[in-house]
């Protein structure tokens, strides 16, 4: 099955890197994201200048922002958790293209495993996501009053970062892929997507902290696996993971996060395997 | 000659009852090129799916390759190419790219299948156009790559899906000379469904006409013509008065239809001695025929005879797998 599912992981990336549009697209996207929202959410900002109003925008950032130095450090854990959210809601749109154009009877009648399929787009969105992730944390590092690493941060919180998002888009991945199998066509992928991806951003600690939320949306907020992902990489950037306390909160999130993926595995494999079996 | 594909009864149900394929049994001989011809929603397409696994049998039972279609899948699937109706090829890959895709798909070493994409591709004049992205082909281009595509692991069965659906004539003509050349030098049995009947004529050794999911008839082309077509020959006479008493009076005229004041229809088994008998005997009445048309058996008529004259919607088996599916899936939730 490994041999397969990485033709077909390379066939994707291929048609990715030759479709320039898409490409400039997706790198343009997160860096929009991050600007925008960095400019128009940042809480310091909305602080008149006067004197004394420094140590005031310190004491929020310290109190409600986990410490951040400014509001791009704090921000950048949640635009790298919507980057990985946005490809996953994509990532089937291969194979929902592939069935209304025909191609994918040609993949179904060929002697692969049907989770070859759903597997293959399942990686090489993990592997665009990572790379733009990436490109991401090199923008976020050049803006002005951009992000600012933990003096302790090293290279197993890069692990760390990069662990949390494959896990919290491996998660999604499977989701959306049991809707791509069943959708008829692309309209209906991009219809549930782009109607699920922002709620799903704004309902989490992405933006702004659980703590500032009204109750119910705090509610939301906190079970939602996207707030765990952001709240071990935010960990991870503004304190580093190796001291106690901190340790022990990312581990706990971790564990959460893995048992989410391995519900969302289990269902997508199974439901999405159904959905590619024979008429 | 062995059977490479036995049906019997083979049945197809999309839920929640309408009959796609309902009961079919036929046989298909190892190396011969077998048409299987219907109007559009005939059960062409879904007949092609349960024989390729791409659909779960109903009820019946079929072997294709000597593997059970219901048990045997995985040995199916290597026996068997597939050249669906829609894209068999991806239009962002180049034709080169699609190939080696297709043959590591079936496990076929990088070497091996370098040499056998280049093969296929001057077998089908495409070697220059290998390197460029299949949206920049022609439609014809196109149907050649797809034709090759479903070659490249060297199946014992090609199924081709109204291969030449939407093609100019000379292009058809090439395709033909394709089809019948990878049949004759690779010994490929090819299962084609068409509803170019000039298609089923030229290049099948045996045909099956299929309608509203019921094979209606089997036979060489040339069987079917005999059967159910018949040499009909129209006159026109000098004369208007009724001379159908006395053409069907003459020997072996018993079908005789007055078209027309002048006109007759003559339904004749043989050709040159009746041909001879209808003109001495209406040279013996005093008739002279001013006009007559001789009409042979085509599989035209034959097809019409078999499947009637009404125009079809597409419906359950458009080859668009998208509606059929969509189908059984809102019936199924």
């Amino acid at each position: 099955m490994i041999s397969e599912t990485w033709l077909l992981v390379v066939r994707d990336l291929k048609k990715w890197v030759r479709s320039p549009a898409w490409l400039i697209a997706s790198l343009v996207q997160p860096i929009l994201w991050l600007v925008l929202f960095g400019n128009a959410f940042n809480p310091t900002g909305m602080i008149p200048s006067f004197p004394g109003s420094d140590s005031i925008k310190n004491s929020i950032l310290q109190a409600s922002f986990g410490g951040a130095p400014n509001y791009i450090t704090y921000l950048t854990a949640g635009m790298l958790c919507f980057l990985v959210i946005t490809w996953a809601t994509f990532a089937g749109g291969p194979l929902v293209m592939d069935r209304s154009l025909g191609y994918l009877n040609k993949l179904l009648v060929a002697p692969i495993s049907r989770t070859a399929i759903t597997l293959s787009l399942l990686i090489s969105s993990i592997l665009k996501g990572a790379l733009l992730s990436v490109i991401l944390i090199l923008v976020a590092l050049v803006l002005p009053s951009g992000l600012v690493f933990s003096p302790s941060f090293g290279v197993v919180d890069l692990l760390g970062i990069f662990a949390a998002l494959t896990l919290l888009s491996v998660g999604f991945l499977w989701l959306f892929m049991i809707l791509s199998v069943r959708a008829q066509n692309f309209e209906t992928l991009a219809a549930v997507g782009s109607t699920v991806g922002l709620p799903l951003l704004f309902a989490s600690s992405a933006l702004l902290p659980v703590s500032s939320m009204p109750g119910w949306l705090g509610a939301i907020a906190n079970v939602n696996p996207i707030s765990k992902a952001v709240d071990i990489i935010r960990y991870l950037i503004i304190q580093g993971a190796v001291s106690g306390s901190v340790l022990t909160t990312v581990t706990f999130d971790f564990g959460l996060l893995t048992a989410f993926v391995v519900l969302c595995t289990l269902l997508g494999v199974v439901v999405s395997n159904r959905g590619l079996r024979m008429e | 000659m062995s059977k490479i594909i036995e049906a019997e009864d083979l049945t197809k149900v999309y839920p929640p009852n309408t009959k796609a394929v309902d009961h079919i049994s036929f046989y298909v001989d190892e190396g011969e090129i077998f048409g299987f011809l219907g109007p559009n929603g005939a059960g062409k397409t879904t007949t092609i799916k349960m024989l390729t696994t791409l659909a779960s049998v109903s009820n019946g039972r079929c072997s294709v390759a000597g593997y059970d279609v219901k048990n045997q899948q995985s040995e199916v699937r290597k026996a068997v190419g597939l050249v669906p109706q829609e894209a068999a090829v991806d239009t962002g890959l180049t034709g080169m790219e699609n190939l080696l895709l297709s043959a590591r798909l079936y496990r076929i070493p990088s070497a091996t299948a370098k040499e056998k994409a280049n093969e296929l591709l001057e077998l089908v004049g495409l070697t220059e156009a290998s390197r460029r992205m299949v949206r920049t082909y022609s439609g014809g281009m196109r149907k050649r790559l797809e034709l090759i595509s479903g070659l490249i692991h060297e199946p014992r069965i090609l199924f081709l899906d109204e291969p030449t659906l939407g093609l100019d004539v000379q292009t058809r003509t090439l395709m033909w000379d394709y089809i019948r050349g990878i049949n004759k030098e690779r010994n490929t049995t090819i299962f084609l469904t068409t509803h170019y009947l000039e298609e089923a004529d030229s290049l099948s050794e045996r045909v099956a006409i299929i309608d509203h999911g019921q094979i209606k008839v089997t036979g060489t082309p040339s069987e079917l013509k005999s059967e159910l077509g018949r040499n009909l020959l129209e006159i026109t006479v000098s004369t208007d008065s009724d001379l159908t008493r006395a053409i069907s009076s003459m020997n072996g005229f018993s079908e005789v239809k007055r078209t027309g004041t002048y006109t007759y229809v003559i339904g004749m088994p043989k050709i040159e001695q009746s041909l001879q008998g209808v003109f001495n005997g209406l040279t013996k009445l005093g008739v002279n025929v001013t006009d007559a048309k001789l009409e042979k058996p085509n599989l035209d008529k034959v097809f019409l005879n078999v499947t009637g004259r009404s125009i079809r919607d597409e419906v359950v088996d458009s080859g668009d797998s998208f509606v059929a599916r969509a189908r059984a899936e809102s019936a199924r939730h």
